[in-house]
């Protein structure tokens, strides 16, 4: 589960609970100029995620950590399909973010707005 | 074929051909009814690549309000300028296009929401007022038409 906020031009994810130990990393701050949109997709999850590493994939429970895919790096923090979203960033270490919220579509509608 | 590291990359799709497909597909099911899943399948895009293109559903939702103002509203409106009255505009343009279902649902679905869509279809409508008055009976009579599928031949009017 994340928090997404957006404070002083700034986006800040913060990565809680068990999957902060899985996903090696529990805060992501990037610059709203480098982030590109954000959408309700709960359908990501069944797509093929590429190589993990360094983090946790257990097919079907939940997935954390960083995948390689098509030359992009991607940041995954879903265990809950229903509750995923998808932020596409630009110049940063990762070419997405996708994350589990508690509530997508309020989340989505912040980051939107934000832009 | 191998195409070279990241430079020069080429999307492998052509994006207007999706746009346009994401027309269609948006005019027919509305934003929130048309999920990425539903676009992927629809527009033959790579999710990857339709996030790295548009940014998000949104972007391409903007791209594609875009595209329609420009083609089918224009062409729309050319249809309204050379009609003899609003009636025989609307039943042209049912029976032979421009499909406007993106507009009608922009309108009430996502104008009040986003000001950018707000802004897009504000141009519509002074692009189709501009080219004939009674405008609003034009709105009415294709509203009425996408519910019953056919022109309304002058019901209680």
């Amino acid at each position: 589960m994340a928090h997404v906020r957006i404070e002083g031009g700034e986006l800040i994810v913060e990565i809680e609970g068990l999957n902060k130990v899985w996903a090696l990393k529990s805060r992501i701050t990037v610059p709203l100029s480098n982030v590109r949109g954000a959408t309700v997709d709960p359908g990501i999850v069944r797509e093929p995620k590429g190589l993990r590493s360094p983090g946790t994939h257990m097919p079907g429970v939940i997935v954390a950590g960083t995948f390689h895919s098509d030359g992009e790096r991607i940041f995954w923090d879903v265990r809950d399909a229903g509750k995923a979203i998808v932020i596409q960033l630009d110049d940063e270490e990762y070419a997405r973010l996708v994350l589990e919220v508690d509530d997508p579509h309020a989340a989505v509608d912040l980051i939107e707005r934000a832009l | 074929m191998a195409y070279g590291g990241d430079m020069g990359r080429p999307r492998g799709f052509d994006e207007d051909e999706a746009v346009r497909a994401a027309v269609t597909l948006f005019g027919r099911q509305s934003f929130a009814g048309t999920s990425v899943d539903d676009l992927v399948s629809h527009l033959g895009v790579h999710r990857g690549s339709l996030y790295k293109t548009f940014g998000s559903k949104r972007g391409l939702y903007l791209a594609a309000l875009r595209q329609h103002v420009d083609r089918d509203v224009t062409a729309a409106a050319e249809v309204f300028a050379a009609a003899t009255d609003v009636d025989e505009a609307v039943r042209r343009i049912t029976d032979a296009g421009p499909d406007l279902g993106l507009l009608l649902l922009a309108l009430v679905e996502r104008a009040p929401v986003d000001p950018e869509v707000a802004a897009e279809t504000t141009r519509a409508l002074a692009r189709l007022r501009d080219a004939r008055g009674e405008l609003d009976r034009a709105l009415g009579l294709l509203l009425r038409t996408r519910a019953t599928g056919s022109a309304p031949e002058f019901v209680g009017e």
